[in-house]
């Protein structure tokens, strides 16, 4: 097991330096100016290449990428915005929690809707449940996020007056002049949010559930619990959902290290300043330094998430010994 | 005369399935007394194992539909509710399945599912259920039993995994064991392992053995009546000796002479052309007509009945071939193979 | 005979290994112990004949074969096909000589392309060594589809459309397009029924006399190997434990593997098989990563010998004429005598 870790954390950090080379590359690649940006509109030619020399922009590319590397792995730090000057670590580190309580939350929706609609269409195929959450995934998956999102925004925020339109609102150390705060409020800001992301996800977990549930109930063991005598209920708490949700463990793990990355589309609606919506705002300024660290955290989310699922899966599947 | 332990009469079973309704079972007749060993042999279709799941009620109940009596020390098995039958199954009729790799939860220690066997039917504490369960694993003959009892199933070979499900078959003492092709997926020298512990058990227990299988050798070494399968039918029974020295049937004797032997010598297999018919739309009359060298017109309008072999009530067949004919072609058949036997 | 070459054998292989190693390691994977798979077979094979080998899950037998075939690199021994040395040839060059070499696989379902109609399956072997027009090809498939007594209209049909006896002979079928000398087949009938088989094997047995065909047969039913076989090889956990004429092996076993192989089929004759004596072996067979030493088979013979057989290995040597035993203690009468017979031995039923 512990062979296993350690080469699971030596390719991690293989893929740590593959990732950032290549962000790194791609922002050379684009024709930007990012000195003129921070300079500003007005700046003069001479102004703009001061800023280009402050900023080390006119260094060669593996130079500014080995300082980069150095900076990061012996300081821990990210950097310092292009535009703020502020330290990347700190944008990072107050965008991420908001991004997390929405992926967080959302999963927990979806595992709550999704898990037991798809056992059920398993257990009753071709039901009016069955064909009835059927639709609903279709519809689901089909339909654009911030689609969704806007509309329920508009449906249930604004006519119906249900629930905020959009903002967020921070939970601890609120500042002075929010508009709102506190755990309630923060709550009740984050539902809609959460419930769309929800709607996105849930339709492939349902049908992935049922397949999954359909799949198991069909195999040998099962045939030998009922020939035991064994209650329907019995069979299907006991034998079949343990089998049934190995692989779903894995989804959910990798699931939420991507969504971990960002989902830009859903904070863009809402207003939710995450790491979705600074990754979106530096695109635009051309920050490198700041869509760096978002890039980052994001790979670092995926590998630990997929490690921890590996990790889960072999303790749960006794049939897979991690050596 | 004392009552059978399982009398099957007139089962039917059909299926809906996409392409129509598969008729499975059609008209299976039985009996199977305390302590007896009954030997059903077919090939894939014959329905065999259906009519089994069926004594059992472990069809799909949204597809399947069974007509007929399945009188198990009198009680109709297809009229009780499945409360009552979930009591029978596992606790008075036990089964064995064919594929011992897949018929174990792959997620449960074998200590847990042996338990779990003795728990559904036995008001006893969980220490109580885990002690009888290491005295089973014991009795079918696991190495150091108290440290297997906590492996998984992964952790065993073929042939081990099939004495666990022995195990968990006998592990309440039923009265009737039905065994589907236990040995078909082992090696030959685990098969006679596996077979003389069915044996042993038998013999220990009293227990009933429904043995299913589509080796001829199997049935000749275990069974003391046979049922010959074909097509959703019986198209033959009888005791073992009968159906082996004296076998009355075209398709028993295609059987037969089909497989190659150890202690003869032919150049030639017999073989039985084509292949066996779809269910959902059964050749008309008898239906091994299309594929039997001894057809007649009458085998196609008419559907053979069993009747016996002449004075000898225990032995029926069902084919419309006159006595002489089968008695000369069984003759033929079994002096094919003592010709060249050794007794080994 | 032995298994050393004499100038006209089609095939003959010389102490074949395949070991598979068992790394171990975080960057630099070590080896720490090997799975010997194939562990010093030898033999040799005329044209025209049918060598069975039979064996257990494990022994072997499968990856033998693929690595006769250079499907698998062997990890030692020599390979010679038709005189030919091919053991250390190179992909590229081992290719013109697969059509003289062919193989009829065990599944009949897995082991064609579903997503191939049937005309594409038998004639792709055509295609690739570039023999015939697409038109002669067509024809040559079309007559192989009647060989194998299939209705040759069926040409476009995909496998799903045919049983599973249908879809073996189409295996068949696939294997002779090239006009092979040599054909292996691995289990062909074992996931067939037993009408079904009997027409696979004799059907093999016919194309063999029409064609002058080549077979090695594998199978683990002792009764289907011998109605097939002119000779016959046991194997046991990699190795080749006895090698004889098909009649004297199923007359005179000398290993006591064989032996136990041979008592442990059911036979279909209630008086006969009820009554017979049964070796009936304990336990598994071993670990192949950990055999046991010497004679692998030794922790579960009968007849082992102290000192002798856990310490020198037994080699494969001649006890009669074509007849050659790996043992030292080979058994002296068939059946067994019960002073031959320790505890391991249970009779099914007394006689009568």
């Amino acid at each position: 097991m512990l062979r296993y870790l350690i080469r699971r954390l030596l390719w991690a950090c293989v893929l740590f330096i593959a990732v950032t080379f290549v962000t790194y590359a791609i922002f050379f690649l684009v024709p930007a100016n990012p000195a003129r940006l921070a300079a500003g509109q007005s700046a003069t030619p001479e102004r703009v290449e001061e800023v280009k020399h402050f900023l080390g922009l006119d260094r060669p590319f593996y130079v500014q990428y080995a300082k980069f590397l150095k900076r990061l792995v012996i300081e821990g730090s990210l950097g310092q915005s292009f535009v703020t000057r502020r330290s990347v670590n700190e944008e990072i580190l107050r965008a991420a929690p908001i991004t997390a309580s929405l992926v967080f939350g959302a999963m927990i929706m979806v595992l709550s809707i999704a898990i037991p609609l798809g056992i059920f269409s398993a257990l009753r195929p071709r039901s009016l449940l069955d064909r009835t959450a059927m639709i609903y995934v279709l519809i689901g998956i089909s339909l654009p996020s911030f689609w969704i999102g806007l509309v329920l925004s508009y449906v249930v925020g604004y006519k119906l007056g249900w629930t905020p339109i959009a903002g967020y609102c921070e939970v601890f150390s609120v500042p002075e002049a929010a508009a709102c705060g506190g755990l309630w409020d923060w709550a009740y800001h984050m539902i809609l949010p959460c419930l769309t992301l929800a709607i996105v996800v849930a339709g492939t977990y349902v049908r992935f559930v049922r397949a999954e549930v359909m799949d198991t109930l069909s195999m040998d063991f099962v045939r030998t619990a009922r020939a035991k005598g064994a209650p329907e209920h019995r069979v299907i708490r006991k034998h079949v959902l343990r089998n049934a949700m190995l692989p779903v463990v894995t989804m959910v793990g990798m699931d939420i290290g991507l969504l971990l990355g960002g989902a830009i589309f859903i904070e863009a609606v809402f207003g939710l300043p995450g790491l979705g919506g600074t990754a979106l705002e530096s695109i635009g300024r051309f920050d490198l330094p700041v869509l760096q660290g978002v890039v980052i955290f994001g790979a670092i989310a995926i590998i630990i998430f997929s490690l921890v699922v590996d990790i889960l899966y072999a303790w749960i599947d006794p049939r897979i010994r991690l050596t | 005369m004392s009552e059978p332990l399982l009398d099957v009469r007139d089962l039917r079973t059909e299926f809906k399935t996409d392409d129509g309704i598969v008729k499975a079972v059609d008209g299976v007749s039985f009996k199977v007394e305390p302590g007896q060993v009954l030997g059903i042999v077919g090939e894939s279709g014959s329905g065999k194992s259906v009519t089994c799941l069926t004594v059992m009620g472990l069809n799909d109940s949204k597809f399947a539909t069974s007509t007929g009596e399945v009188l198990f020390r009198g009680e109709d098995l297809l009229k009780a509710s499945s409360s009552r039958l979930r009591t029978i199954r596992g606790d008075e009729i036990a089964m064995i399945f064919q594929d011992p790799m897949t018929s174990l939860n792959p997620v449960h220690k074998i200590g847990r599912q042996l338990a779990e066997a003795v728990v559904l039917h036995n008001d006893v504490s969980n220490k109580q259920a885990y002690a009888r369960a290491l005295e089973l694993l014991k009795a079918v003959g696991i190495p150091r039993a108290e440290r297997r009892i906590d492996d998984y199933p992964h952790q065993f070979s073929g042939g081990m995994r099939q004495r666990v499900m022995i195990a968990m078959a006998l592990i309440n003492n039923p009265d009737l064991i039905i065994a589907d092709e236990p040995t078909t997926a082992l090696d030959v020298t685990t098969q006679a392992q596996i077979l003389a512990l069915l044996k042993r058990i038998q013999d220990d227990f009293g227990s009933a053995v429904i043995m299913i299988t589509h080796d001829l050798g199997v049935v000749a070494e275990t069974a003391d009546d046979v049922i010959v399968m074909y097509a959703a039918r019986i198209v033959e029974r009888g005791p073992v000796r009968s159906i082996f020295n004296e076998p009355r049937h075209p398709y028993t004797w295609g059987l037969m002479g089909s497989l190659p032997r150890l202690d003869t010598d032919l150049e030639r297999l017999y073989q039985i052309p084509g292949q066996p018919p779809s269910l959902l739309n059964p050749p008309s009359g008898c239906r091994f007509h299309p594929r039997c060298a001894f057809a007649m017109p009458i085998c196609r309008q008419q559907d053979p009945r069993l009747m016996a072999v002449g004075s000898d009530t225990l032995h029926e067949q069902a084919c419309h071939l006159d006595e002489a004919t089968k008695a000369r072609e069984a003759a033929k058949l079994v002096a094919m193979f003592t010709a060249g036997a050794s007794s080994s | 005979m032995s298994t050393a070459a004499n100038g006209n054998e089609l095939l003959v292989v010389e102490d074949l290994k395949k070991h598979f190693p068992i790394t171990r390691g975080i960057v630099f994977q070590k080896e720490i112990a090997t799975v010997k798979a194939v562990d010093g077979v030898s033999f040799s094979l005329r044209e025209g004949e049918t060598l069975g080998i039979v064996g257990e899950s494990g022994c072997g037998k499968s990856t033998l074969v693929r690595c006769i075939l250079k499907l698998l690199e062997p990890s030692g021994g020599r390979i010679l096909f038709q005189g030919r040395d091919i053991t250390g040839l190179s992909r590229r060059d081992m290719r013109p000589l697969r059509r003289n070499m062919m193989m009829v696989f065990q599944d009949p379902y897995a082991s064609l392309n579903a997503r191939k109609r049937v005309g594409f399956i038998i004639g792709e072997a055509l295609e690739l060594h570039g023999i015939g027009t697409p038109a002669e090809r067509k024809r040559r498939v079309q007559e192989l589809l009647e060989v194998v007594g299939l209705n040759p209209e069926h040409y476009n049909r995909f496998p799903h459309e045919f049983s599973g006896g249908q879809r073996q002979r189409i295996g068949v079928a696939r294997a002779l397009a090239v006009n092979p000398k040599l054909i292996f087949c691995d289990e062909p009938v074992s996931a067939l029924d037993v009408s079904v088989q009997a027409q696979i094997l004799n059907l093999l047995k016919d194309l063999q006399k029409e064609f002058g065909l080549t077979y090695v047969f594998i199978a683990h039913d002792l009764n289907v190997v011998r109605h097939i076989s002119d000779r016959v090889m046991v194997m046991y956990l990699g190795k080749s434990v006895e090698l004889a004429d098909r009649g004297e092996l199923y007359a005179h076993p000398k290993h006591p593997y064989t032996g136990a192989l041979l008592s442990a089929v059911p036979v279909p004759n209630p008086d006969v098989g009820r009554a017979r004596k049964l070796v009936v072996l304990e336990g598994d067979v071993p670990n192949p990563i950990n055999p046991p030493s010497a004679c692998n088979f030794h922790p579960r013979c009968p007849r082992f010998q102290q000192g002798r057989c856990d310490v020198d290995t037994p080699p494969l040597a001649p006890i009669a004429d074509d007849h050659l035993v790996a043992c030292h203690y080979p058994l002296e009468r068939w059946p067994m005598s019960i002073a031959e017979q320790p505890a391991a031995v249970q009779p099914v039923e007394s006689a009568g």
